[in-house]
């Protein structure tokens, strides 16, 4: 395997930042908050020029960035999209970010794309082309990538591995990089009934990179779903659950979601501060 | 039951579900206390509104004209039709405005198909490349020269609409509508769009120096564009029409080529 240490000029503190969106990003560029760092959706960036170009080299010289992708699909059956992976690496290439990620999921086969996130099945198979694609991609990107668990509304018949189970595997087999995100943890926990914690301390904590944060939404079916809306404050158990995060894997760059019914910027740091300070108070070394 | 299925097997079959043609794939999935439909039907769901909010993007003024429920439910259908095929959505959609052209429902709006493009384009438009402004002082001196044959680069977020409707202003009105309303004279209109410094804009052009623009888009030398121009004006005023060009820096680049071979002989700049 490959080494993929990351060199980068711009590297991820291991503070609460927040997701840029569009509706923030002109009073971000005139005021300049102080933010130890943002991440951006990676496709947000897949132009061939134009003013979110100019706008990532004009964050990148006062924030690290973090590039988020959605779309690289890397768990389709069939193919891996090269030419989706073609363009990331140029972005990367371009604005060398201090993280680059996509998801443990898939989203596209035969071509046609959902543009989801849809959840793998547990199995020996899916696994193995996981490792075998997040192999391929940083190859490609020549370092690190960092992949995340998703929240998921339903598991598969005859899966012989947990989630968790799947998701450190995938990590150790790889040597990628994690971004564990706390609130699919708890979202999954609920929707499929398990203990986030047996969660949290199966993962690989020497490979956790980021932590990300968002608020879900409650769908009263049958039994209640929760769906991963990133549309809300993040929930008290998610809070109580980052903290157990932090005391098991220590400080960690982390991050504040929020994409749809995206509130003032002002909301967004709050939560960032507050996730700050539950991340010190867990470290604090007692009196 | 059966063997398991491949994962591209359950993959196919978790299209077939969330595109509405099979729910074959509900055996595979574990209900645990609800139905296996009501789990993909989250999915159904979720995927629809990420499209369909995507073309609402892309299509502002076609969303303003018809209203969220009419473009809903054309998205809606055109994306079973024409389903995404990249893992960005700003590529999702680009057949929109021709699906709306064939869609009997829309017939009474005969202009929207051509808002619609107009609509498009602007989105190519913000995503093209970005080239360095021409040195337009070089430029005076090749022509100075009097090369045989000249060819211009146009700025690649440079886009051409002709419509037999008035596209421009209805799509402008769309976005700010006035309580007077829009007064139509029944003439079309030939739009050009293109990226002023961050910002998309538009104009109309005259026929003739569209079909010079269109010309030049298409690689003829300004020689031949000309000719093309004052057939369809005699009155076309080419260098004001360069000067506009060069003013809102939509040449990038140009060629001279040589009499004997022209085309092979090109120096570029």
């Amino acid at each position: 395997m490959s080494d993929h240490r990351t060199k980068t000029a711009h590297p991820i503190p291991a503070a609460a930042g927040i997701g840029l969106r569009s509706p923030h990003i002109q009073r971000v560029l005139a005021e300049r908050p102080v933010i130890p760092w943002l991440e951006v959706h990676s496709e947000n960036f897949f132009a061939a020029g134009g003013v979110m170009l100019q706008v990532a080299e004009q964050l990148r010289v006062d924030y690290p960035l973090s590039f988020h992708g959605v779309g690289l699909s890397l768990g389709s059956a069939d193919a891996l999209d090269v030419r989706h992976l073609s363009i990331l690496r140029g972005l990367v290439h371009r604005f060398e970010p201090g993280f680059v990620s996509d998801h443990i999921c898939w989203g596209a086969i035969g071509g046609v794309h959902s543009n989801d996130l849809l959840p793998m099945p547990c199995t020996e198979d899916a696994l193995d082309l996981m490792v075998e694609r997040v192999q391929q991609v940083q190859d490609a990107l020549g370092r690190e990538f960092l992949v995340e668990n998703v929240s998921s509304y339903l598991q598969f018949h005859d899966a012989p591995m947990s989630e968790w189970e799947f998701v450190a595997e995938l990590v150790r087999r790889s040597g990628c990089g994690l971004l564990l995100d706390i609130n699919n943890v708890y979202v999954n926990s609920i929707n499929h009934g398990f203990d986030a914690l047996t969660y949290l301390h199966a993962m690989p904590g020497r490979a956790v990179r980021e932590l990300h944060l968002a608020g879900f939404t409650r769908k009263e079916l049958a039994m209640p779903l929760l769906i991963d809306t990133h549309s809300a404050p993040v929930d008290a158990q998610v809070w109580a659950l980052y903290a157990e995060a932090v005391r098991l894997f220590g400080a960690k760059p982390t991050l504040i979601e929020w994409d749809q019914d995206i509130p003032e910027l002002e909301v967004l740091l709050a939560e960032a501060s507050r996730a700050q300070a539950i991340a010190d108070d867990c470290l604090a070394i007692p009196a | 039951m059966t063997a398991s299925p491949s994962l591209l097997e359950l993959q196919s079959g978790f299209f077939d579900a969330i595109f509405g043609r099979s729910n074959a794939i509900e055996r595979w999935v574990d209900g645990a206390g609800l139905e296996p439909a009501a789990r993909l039907r989250i999915y159904r769901n979720a995927v629809a509104s990420t499209q369909i909010e995507a073309l609402r993007s892309a299509y502002p003024a076609a969303l303003a004209l018809v209203g969220e429920d009419f473009f809903d439910a054309a998205a809606t259908r055109f994306r079973l039709r024409h389903p995404s095929t990249s893992g960005n959505l700003q590529d999702f959609g680009k057949a929109f405005p021709e699906f709306l052209a064939n869609m009997p429902e829309a017939g009474a709006l005969d202009y929207l198909a051509d808002v619609a493009r107009l609509d498009w384009l602007r989105q190519e438009s913000a995503l093209a490349a970005d080239v360095a402004p021409l040195d337009g002082n070089a430029m005076h001196t090749t022509l100075a020269a009097n090369p045989a044959r000249l060819w211009l680069s146009l700025h690649p977020s440079l886009r051409l609409l002709s419509s037999q409707y008035a596209a421009l202003a209805i799509w402008q009105y769309s976005q700010a509508p006035t309580s007077t309303g829009l007064k139509l004279d029944g003439s079309g209109q030939r739009v050009i769009v293109w990226r002023a410094g961050q910002q998309v804009a538009m104009a109309e052009l005259d026929a003739a120096s569209f079909v010079f623009v269109e010309a030049l888009a298409d690689h003829s030398d300004i020689d031949s564009a000309h000719m093309l121009a004052l057939a369809a004006d005699n009155d076309f005023d080419l260098a004001a029409c360069l000067r506009s060009l060069i003013a809102q820096d939509l040449i990038s680049a140009y060629c001279t080529g040589d009499n004997t071979d022209a085309i092979r002989n090109q120096a570029c700049y």
